[in-house]
């Protein structure tokens, strides 16, 4: 299919690859001519070894002089990728959709060639009234850019039979962090709360590093696989920060509910990284109570519950409160200090320090992901936890069945959970 | 900025372009290549559309035609995608139906221009593309005539085959802020005549394919030994220490970049001038093709 020759217009026709039972290619797929066949990127083998490419162009003062040192800040030619089309969609064999009747379709699949297990993400291009889709384009150029240990891997996006066809190919991780939490008989260790932490502000801090805003971090957002290693994934609403906010504003959409910073409840036009870092707070707390921390209907009664747990804002705590568009329009509560300590009596004063940092009110005095890396939470005890002793569970999105956890575990955990409080 | 890697065409693709595999000659290729890119930056100019979004879609132009034939696709078609895209991708996006009429008025002034060619006397400029004469007169497309149907569907299809041919791979990595680093470690700040003459050149290697070649250094290195060179400024060039090995470039890369950016300042022949007009779109190129059969491609 990537080679039909010729433009064609884009047909509605939906994919035979994720709708039907029968995932082999359709029958009229044009035979490829010519053209070698495409490889994937990762191969890297497309291009030969030799290197200063001298392409047959004037003037041609070909004194061969031997090749200097590469310093480590440029890579030599070879180091980049190569231009290689996309390939279709039937290089890989679907096995089950890993997210049924959420908005995206995702689906576990087999790479024909190389036996991979990988996920397939399929991109909503139905509404074709601007071309592709810029968030689609974000979301991609995102994951492209922030190729780090704890982001989730893109492998090649892939296409479909028709032009509105476009899937992402990544690597398949077994769970997704809210799942998880909800299948675990305990919440995590003190120990592995560190661990996660740290995974995701590194990913976090590599992001900003790069000036990519994420702007859906949840749970749901962060992928987990068996060895103790968190894999931030969709960055369907990731955009660069320093780009002008472009036609219509999403600023109201912008992170789901529960996870959102106070500035964009109300109504702040701009925002910065200080949006992730606050959802990042949030997934900490959650880590810590097994549970999401603010757990509201609406918007009225987020801004509410964030008041009172961390006492309404104050000239102190968020000296621009008055300059946000909707301030005007909110009745605070009497004041009152932050109840942070009655809602997690177990942590230490560090963690709850490095917690009232991340859900700090102002949004230029929030902890940045780079700093919080180096809060003292981290390096006192317990140690973060070496990821390769997380013990494993049923991937639900592999389709296995939730088993009993092991009986052994289970004590050993709560004892271990005492035991911390202690410290405390 | 980005760390990543952005794309360059392999050895092979360099070496046998699908154009050139289909006839079309070298320097015809290395025409309409710069033919379509100035179209780019004439409708960037028009829109008033950010150099950025239009150094962007020039280099997308440029890696397109490394992984496809002109024989397949035009190049104002792919041109008008590659605005497209790129205004999206430097969060500027463009309005649909202003790139069309844009690259409608500039299609309309080409076909003029080679209807009615300048009196030779009058042909000061070198340029392609020139002011229009005064005889010209755009008219407008109407929305629903098939014009702009045809326009608008060619364009989404350029736009997606650009994201598909390139496997969505749409990195771009622009020269300028390495310019500014290089002329500040080669004590040059202080010259603006380099600064702005390589700024130049930088700017005019938009048109070549040289983006789609080289690292970002390589080229830079060439529009400073351009620059320098043209103002009679020497810089260190023994062998013991060149002063573009600063900058990990390598001196035969180096000089091959500054031959296609040269080649854009040649004199060119009317015949050649006009040869580049007609062939922007694929139909064309194919008629071009059939009366050139059997073509024994010069280099
Ligand atoms: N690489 C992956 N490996 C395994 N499961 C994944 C992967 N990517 C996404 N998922 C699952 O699919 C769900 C939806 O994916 P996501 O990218 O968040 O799309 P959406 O935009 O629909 O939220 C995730 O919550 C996760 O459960
Ligand atoms: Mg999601």
């Amino acid at each position: 299919m990537a080679d039909v020759a010729g433009p064609s217009t884009p047909s509605r026709k939906r994919s035979r690859w994720d709708d039907d039972e029968d995932n082999t290619p359709p029958v009229e797929k044009p035979v490829q001519k010519r053209r070698t066949k495409s490889k994937p990127p990762a191969a890297g083998d497309t291009r030969t070894p030799e290197r200063s490419a001298t392409p047959t162009v004037p003037p041609q003062n070909a004194s061969s002089r031997a090749r200097p040192h590469h310093s480590l800040f440029v890579p030599p030619r070879t180091a980049h990728p190569p231009l290689v089309p996309s390939r279709s969609v039937y290089c890989y064999e679907r096995l089950n959709s890993i997210e049924e009747g959420s908005y995206g379709v995702v689906f576990r699949a087999r790479d024909k060639e190389t036996g991979d297990i990988v996920a397939l993400k399929k991109l909503k291009l139905e509404e074709e009234k601007h071309g592709f889709p810029i968030t689609a384009l974000r979301e991609i150029n995102a994951l492209m850019v922030c190729k780090h240990e704890n982001v989730v891997g893109i492998r090649e996006v892939v296409v479909g039979d028709t032009l509105t066809q476009v899937f992402i190919v990544m690597d398949f991780i077994e769970h997704d962090l809210k799942n998880l939490l909800s299948i675990m008989p305990s919440p995590f260790l003190q120990s592995e709360v560190k661990t996660l932490m740290l995974q995701l502000l590194s990913a976090v801090a590599y992001c900003h590093e790069r000036w990519i805003l994420h702007r859906d971090l949840k749970t749901s957002n962060l992928l987990m696989n068996n060895r103790g290693t968190i894999k931030v994934a969709d960055f369907g609403l990731a955009r660069r920060y320093g780009d002008p906010v472009g036609v219509g504003g999403l600023t109201q959409l912008v992170v789901t509910l529960w996870y959102r910073a106070p500035e964009i409840l109300l109504g702040a036009t701009t925002y910065s990284t200080a949006v992730d870092m606050w959802s990042v707070g949030c997934i900490f707390a959650e880590l810590l109570l097994n549970e999401p921390l603010f757990q509201a209907k609406g918007e009225i009664e987020l801004i509410s519950m964030i008041f009172k747990l961390l006492g309404p804002p104050t000239k102190e705590t968020w000296p621009d409160y008055n300059t946000m568009p909707l301030a005007k329009t909110m009745t605070l509560p009497a004041p009152h200090p932050a109840q942070l300590r009655q809602k997690f009596p177990y942590i230490t004063a560090a963690g709850l320090d490095l917690l009232s940092r991340l859900l700090a009110y102002d949004p230029d005095r929030r902890i940045s992901a780079e700093e919080a890396l180096k809060h003292p939470y981290f390096s006192e005890s317990p140690l973060p936890k070496h990821p390769d002793l997380f013990g494993s569970f049923p991937s639900a999105a592999a389709g296995e069945k939730r088993r009993k956890p092991d009986s052994p575990s289970a004590p050993v955990r709560a004892a271990d959970y005492k035991l911390l409080t202690e410290f405390d | 900025m980005s760390t990543a890697l952005y794309p360059l065409a392999s050895l092979a693709q360099i070496r046998n372009t699908p154009s050139r595999a289909d006839g079309i000659p070298e320097d015809l290729e290395l025409d309409l290549r710069a033919y379509g890119c100035k179209l780019i930056h004439e409708a960037g100019v028009l829109l008033r559309q950010k150099q950025v979004a239009v150094a962007t879609a020039q280099i997308l132009f440029q890696r397109f035609w490394y992984v496809t034939s002109m024989k397949q696709f035009g190049i104002g078609d792919v041109g008008m995608g590659a605005l497209y895209l790129a205004s999206k991708l430097e969060e500027c996006p463009i309005r649909m139906r202003d790139l069309i009429n844009v690259y409608d008025l500039l299609l309309q002034r080409a076909a003029h221009k080679l209807k009615h060619p300048p009196a030779p006397a009058a042909s000061t400029s070198t340029t392609l593309t020139r002011t229009v004469t005064h005889d010209f007169k755009y008219v407008p497309m109407s929305y629903f005539g098939s014009t702009f149907y045809d326009l608008k569907d060619a364009l989404v299809v350029a736009e997606m085959q650009i994201l598909k041919r390139l496997g969505f791979n749409v990195n771009v990595v622009l020269p300028y802020g390495t310019l500014v680093n290089y002329l500040r470690l080669l004590g040059l700040t202080e010259r603006e005549d380099v600064s702005s003459r390589a700024w130049g050149y930088l700017n005019d290697a938009l048109q070549t394919p040289v983006y789609a070649l080289y690292a970002v250094p390589t080229i830079v290195s060439a529009a400073i030994l351009l620059a320098t060179r043209h103002l009679g400024i020497a810089l260190p060039s023994s062998p013991e220490s060149c002063w573009w090995e600063l900058f990990d470039a390598d001196w035969e890369d180096v000089w091959s970049v500054a031959g296609y950016i040269m080649r854009l300042y040649r004199e060119r022949s009317p015949q050649d001038q006009a040869r580049v007009l007609g062939l922007v779109s694929k139909k064309a190129v194919r008629a071009w093709l059939d009366d050139h059969q059997p073509i024994a491609p010069r280099s």
